[in-house]
């Protein structure tokens, strides 16, 4: 009987610091293959996460959180990967949650497992709640489909649907568009709990998607309806 | 025929622009195409026009079936600016999708190049 292979996708835009506990943790939680993709860092990411075992690719200009996860995917499969996870690279995702992420996929009941981070806000600050709500409305109204966490960026994906999802966007409005496909090619998704972790160093960084980074998020779902 | 200094400045403006919009074509100057010049002398010719013959907007209403000629020539600016902005922002959106089609087939050249082994 074939073992699926499980790939995990990291994309790290200047997380040198964190990279390496992120690794181990993920490789202690029992999955070996792990795709860094450093989008166009100004530190030493990619060398980190190579030191630590990860296959690092490297993005040589910054292209934003959407276009380095899309290379994490393409790199897997090119890898043969049968499921595909992604998790952001501050820490905030718990790596022990991914077997949760992957069970559905392996029992064959769906192509994409969506975290929710919802469904258990402990620790969430209040204005990222209403942030999170604020963007499955608009995932909703725009895309057509209502999920509880549109924005989550942990999520699983089974070979096929890593296949037939095609995103164009680059930046924090890729994680909406994820859900666009998904209704639009019809795949078969579910929700599950996952916790998150909000730290000083998660919280305090400016690249974060912010109120402005929202606005600019909702321009550019809007945009791509237009254009 | 009586000038105003604003008509004076629009002429000279738009005769020294389709100028340059000629020599740089016929110098064979990169980027330039005849599309490009013939954009700039109709954009530039039009002001000129209308500086020399304001009433050209009195026709140019009627024409359109606009009742004065400031709302002509407003509406017509607003359509043609939106118009380039549209295209503008149409052109930026495809070349940041091709940044990143190259970067990732940059990145990912290690993982293909050691498949092909």
């Amino acid at each position: 009987m074939n073992i699926p292979s499980i790939f995990i996708v990291i994309p790290a835009f200047n997380e040198e610091s964190v990279i390496r506990d992120v690794i181990k943790e993920v490789r202690d939680a029992g999955y070996g293959n792990i795709i860094v993709v450093d989008d166009g860092s100004t530190d030493n990411t990619q060398s980190a996460a190579r030191n630590s075992g990860a296959i690092a690719l490297r993005h040589k200009i910054n292209r934003g959180k959407g276009a380095a996860t899309k290379t994490g995917i393409e790199a897997a499969k090119l890898l043969e990967a049968d499921i595909i996870v992604t998790m952001d690279g501050d820490g905030q995702h718990a790596p022990k949650d991914i077997k949760k992420l992957v069970e559905p996929i392996l029992k064959k009941h769906c192509d994409v497992v969506l975290g929710n981070r919802l469904a258990n806000p402990k620790g969430m600050p209040w204005c990222k709640i209403a942030a999170n709500h604020i963007g499955n409305f608009f995932t909703w109204w725009l895309f057509g489909l209502w999920v509880t966490d549109s924005q989550s960026g942990f999520r699983a994906y089974s070979r096929q649907a890593a296949e037939i999802i095609n995103t164009r966007a680059d930046r924090y409005d890729y994680d909406s568009e994820v859900i666009r496909e998904i209704y639009i090619y019809k795949l078969k998704f579910i929700e599950v709990p996952i916790t998150v972790r909000y730290t000083e160093y998660s919280m305090g960084k400016y690249q974060r998607q912010g109120f402005i980074n929202g606005i600019i998020t909702l321009y550019k779902m809007i945009w791509k309806l237009i254009c | 025929m009586n000038f105003h200094l604003y008509q004076v400045v629009v002429i000279l403006v738009s005769a020294f622009m389709i100028y340059q919009g000629i020599k740089n074509y016929v110098r064979g100057k990169e980027g330039q195409t005849l599309y490009k010049v013939f954009t700039r002398v109709v954009v530039w010719g039009g002001m000129a026009l209308i500086a020399l013959f304001p009433n050209f907007t009195n026709i140019l209403a009627k024409l359109i079936g606009i009742e004065t000629n400031v709302h002509a020539v407003i509406m017509i600016g607003f359509i043609l600016i939106f118009l380039m902005i549209f295209k503008l922002l149409s052109a930026i959106e495809r070349l940041e999708q091709d940044i990143s089609v190259i970067t990732r087939k940059e990145s990912l050249k290690e993982i293909k190049d050691a498949n092909q082994k």
